[in-house]
């Protein structure tokens, strides 16, 4: 059912863009049919597949690498009190900072190449994840804890059968808004350092005016991130099928 | 049943019993930090007090009067700041041989019912086989064995209450704790839940140390009710309730000796809330009228 409005309000969207063509001219906004063509054009000649595999290659690695740096350091601050209270406040100052202010620093350091786009997209993802892992690891309901203890549970036990299972949610939380804000970097980075991939054809085409296939490049990054977020989100209800009862 | 214990005891006090009671508190006392962390609260305080083993002691009074703490320092979750605790002659270690019911069930949302029995059967003890076959007997015996598979989200609360009691019955425990455990259940099923627990409990005779802030739960379950005072927590009197057993089988509730229990019961939590500086009937006049 919510497909059927889904796709209602797609519509509405199209009609909007149809209008807007006709406001600012087909130089400025090209119409859905104009856009449509110019794909179709972008496929054939490859040049779109190509750019979002090279797109894809960075993002995948930089937010896999977040991914795998950012929940152990997370579980590590929840459940060792101590070093999170000292840590914390650096990590919400880093998370605070834009990590686009890092960026000639980077290039400096590691050029214009792969590494330095994988690593301004681990830089993005890194924080939401090990902030979410981190909350997520605190957060455990200490009537559990204490239900496990009465049964006799080492600390040991508790943490792996108690305090990380209920980190889950929030762990997968912070994976969604990684991905995101890998994406984002993701275009940045590939406007930044050495021109490629999606970012690389959406600076091509932004300053050529050839805004027909800008629209292309637009909306293939909007599905990308459909793509990823849904994804993500199937993940989480498959791991919480226990909740649907609630 | 009750003269047995007395026998072993050896008179009053006069030589060390051959056995050691289940549980001993010895003039404990505990206190908590109160919640803006600057004055410690005092929750108990001297509480002394003997179980011999297959007595099923109920803990009475108003909320506020340390019950809770009681059962967790018969744990071991906790220890006292002074005075002695002992289980079977030792310092209580929480594990399988004592089992916990608390109030708020405490299920791991993300187990299933079957698993959630498991966790208390977990550690060298038991191998899978045996937790498998312990969790299934003790499921067929609070009568959830086809729900096994199910979530603790998809159950009522009376199911709830029952796996966990299952669970904590499934290590066989000598030694029962129980957090009003059916306080956050429906009359009728409570009832029902009364009931289950007098049958399972004739038949093992564990200790139970049962809190309760109702005083026909407290009748109706216990050997010997404890009735604690609030703030900071004492016991104030030990009753023997002598009401034949088992008493779901005749209307207990209409012996002479329930009704005067009951009445002196009652009349005593009512002092006891009516006294309580922090209780919002302070000093309120809710006696009845003399001339009734």
């Amino acid at each position: 059912m919510i497909w059927v409005y889904r796709l209602g309000f797609l519509a509405l969207l199209v009609v909007l863009w149809i209008l807007a063509a006709q406001q600012f001219g087909r130089n400025v906004v090209p119409t859905p049919l104009a856009t449509f063509e110019a794909a179709q054009r972008l496929i054939a000649e490859g040049r779109l597949l190509s750019a979002l595999g090279a797109s894809l290659t960075v993002y995948l690695s930089g937010y896999a690498l977040a991914i795998v740096c950012a929940i152990p350091v997370g579980v590590v601050m929840g459940g060792f009190r101590i070093l999170g209270k000292t840590l914390e406040i650096y990590v919400f100052a880093l998370a605070a900072t834009p990590r686009v202010a890092f960026i000639p620093l980077i290039i400096v350091i590691m050029g214009l190449g792969v590494d330095a786009k994988v690593f301004i997209i681990f830089l993005g993802a890194l924080m939401p994840i090990l902030i979410n892992t981190y909350a997520g690891v605190l957060a455990v309901d200490d009537e559990l804890v204490e239900m496990a203890r009465s049964v006799g549970s080492s600390r040991q036990r508790i943490f792996i059968s108690i305090v990380l299972p209920s980190a889950v949610p929030f762990v997968v939380a912070g994976m969604r808004l990684g991905a995101t804000i890998g994406l984002i970097n993701t275009v940045v980075a590939e406007l930044y350092t050495a021109v490629s991939g999606l970012g690389g054809l959406l600076a091509i085409y932004g300053n050529t005016f050839r805004m027909a296939e800008y629209f292309v490049v637009v909306i293939t990054l909007a599905m990308v991130g459909v793509v990823v977020t849904e994804v993500l989100r199937h993940f989480e209800t498959r791991l919480a099928r226990w909740r649907g009862a609630n | 049943m009750r003269a047995m214990p007395k026998d072993l005891a050896g008179g009053e006090q006069g030589q060390q019993s051959r056995f050691p009671p289940a549980i001993r508190f010895d003039r404990v006392s505990k206190s908590f930090a109160s919640a803006g962390g600057r004055a410690a609260v005092l929750a108990l305080q001297d509480i002394s007090f003997t179980v011999e083993p297959a007595t099923f002691v109920a803990l009475l009074g108003p909320s506020g009067c340390g019950k809770t703490t009681i059962l967790r320092l018969a744990d071991g979750l906790i220890r006292g700041d002074t005075g002695k605790v002992e289980v079977f002659g030792a310092p209580p270690k929480p594990g399988p041989n004592i089992g916990f019911v608390f109030q708020t069930f405490r299920l791991i949302p993300w187990a299933s019912v079957q698993d959630n029995v498991e966790f208390a059967l977990k550690g060298p003890l038991f191998s899978q086989a045996e937790r498998r076959e312990r969790a299934n007997r003790h499921l067929e015996l609070v009568g959830l064995a086809e729900f096994r598979h199910a979530y603790p989200g998809e159950l009522s609360g009376g199911m709830k209450q029952r796996v966990a009691l299952a669970r904590a019955l499934a290590t066989e425990p000598d030694i029962l704790l129980m957090d009003e455990p059916f306080a956050s259940i429906d009359a009728q099923t409570r009832e029902l839940m009364r009931i289950e627990l007098m049958r399972i409990w004739t038949d093992r005779r564990p200790v139970v140390l049962f809190v309760t802030h109702s005083v026909d739960e407290a009748i109706i379950l216990a050997d010997r009710i404890l009735l604690l005072s609030p703030r900071p927590g004492r016991t104030v009197k030990t009753i023997e309730v002598e009401l034949e057993r088992p008493r779901w089988a005749y209307d207990a509730r209409a012996e002479p000796r329930y009704v005067e229990l009951r009445s002196f019961l009652s009349e005593r939590m009512r002092e006891l809330v009516l006294s309580d500086p922090s209780s919002e009937f302070y000093g309120r006049d809710l006696a009845p009228p003399a001339d009734r």
